[in-house]
């Protein structure tokens, strides 16, 4: 299996992770905890963390520490990058 | 003193020119007057028309609905930040209570854009995670820090309008933190609900003291005329001025002798 295919599939592995990619892509600018983007996607944290977890592994999404909370931020340039990649490999898909 | 103007040219005019560079401005309404309009016209116009690159801060609602609203007035918010004019950014005020909270969350995006002017919608959020009376305090720090960045700041604050008056702007000892105070409010005349914009303050230049009407229009908010022919707005009973009935009255009976 191609690189490129499995981080597709890691990226589309479970529906919580699509929400938050959904959400993040959305919103750009969201720089929050754990909980409270939980909270915008009807949920609540022990049920985002795994996937939540996967996505910063990934690069996709960045984390830091602001006094005592954890944040989440997208990390614009890589997820850029993994966009291109995804393109191409699509892309690659149609002419193969 | 260099003049930071809003875009809405009435304001503007009414403003002496516009707000003055580094001031923080209040924009405090009732619900759905218009408070997040103006602000984000404050911010488009900035990087549009001024080439001042701005920064949305909300907390509650969503940069995705945000973004949405502003394509109503033909503002593609997105494109401005592709272009690196404006950021959105949307946390939670908890955040930056934390004691380098304002640092990590705000400095990247006022770097990035090199940001001249700022908007928090709303100072309300602030207030739901703060002890009583630590607001102001709170309220003072994030002021502060926009004016050591030598940014424009608008605060939004949703007032709270019972009947005809009681604005709390001044409760929460808010009002003497900023330097201009832009009050918008509804305002019912002859059965119809109408808005009205006046400037409570303005520290250290001259304004405009009338009371004036505006419109969301599909371009952002437009200021029309003053309510030159009322009295009383701000109690909630406004009259028709008795110079005004006089002459209406008097209109009246010429029509009524030209029919006869």
């Amino acid at each position: 299996m191609s690189k490129e295919r499995e981080l597709l599939d890691r990226l589309l592995s479970s529906e919580v992770k699509g929400e938050l990619l959904l959400l993040f892509h959305r919103n750009p600018g969201m720089i929050d905890t754990m909980e409270n983007v939980a909270r915008r996607i009807g949920r609540e944290a022990k049920t985002i963390e795994t996937d939540m977890r996967d996505l910063v592994d990934l690069g996709l999404v960045k984390t830091r520490h602001i006094g005592r909370f954890e944040v989440f931020a997208l990390d614009r340039a890589r997820d850029k990058e993994l966009q291109d990649t995804i393109a191409n490999y699509i892309r690659s898909l149609k002419r193969g | 003193m260099t003049r930071i103007r809003s875009g809405i040219s009435e304001l503007d005019k009414m403003l002496r020119g516009g707000f003055m560079e580094g001031d923080a401005v209040m924009v405090a309404g009732g619900a759905g007057t218009g408070k997040t309009v103006l602000a984000l016209q404050y911010l488009v116009s900035g990087a549009t028309q001024f080439g001042e690159g701005g920064v949305y801060v909300t907390f509650e609602q969503l940069p995705d609905q945000i973004y949405r609203d502003a394509r109503n007035f033909g503002w593609n918010l997105r494109k401005m930040e592709d272009e690196n004019r404006l950021r959105v950014v949307c946390t939670s005020p908890s955040l930056l209570l934390e004691a380098d909270g304002l640092e990590q969350v705000l400095d990247e995006p006022i770097r990035e854009i090199n940001a001249r002017r700022i908007v928090v919608d709303s100072l309300n959020h602030l207030e739901m995670l703060v002890p009583e009376g630590e607001l102001r305090k709170e309220a003072y720090r994030l002021l502060m820090y926009f004016k050591t960045k030598g940014l424009s700041s608008v605060v939004t604050w949703e007032a709270s309008q019972v009947g005809g008056q009681g604005f709390t702007v001044t409760e929460t000892g808010l009002g003497f933190l900023v330097d201009c105070i832009i009050l918008l409010r509804f305002v019912e005349i002859e059965s119809s609900i109408r808005k009205a914009l006046t400037i409570l303050k303005m520290r250290g230049s001259d304004h405009d003291r009338q009371l004036r009407e505006f419109e969301i229009t599909s371009q952002g908010v437009k200021v029309v005329a003053p309510f030159t022919q009322y009295e009383g707005i701000l109690t909630g009973s406004p009259r028709r001025m008795a110079e005004y009935r006089f002459a209406e009255a008097f209109a009246e009976a010429a029509k009524k002798k030209r029919g006869k």
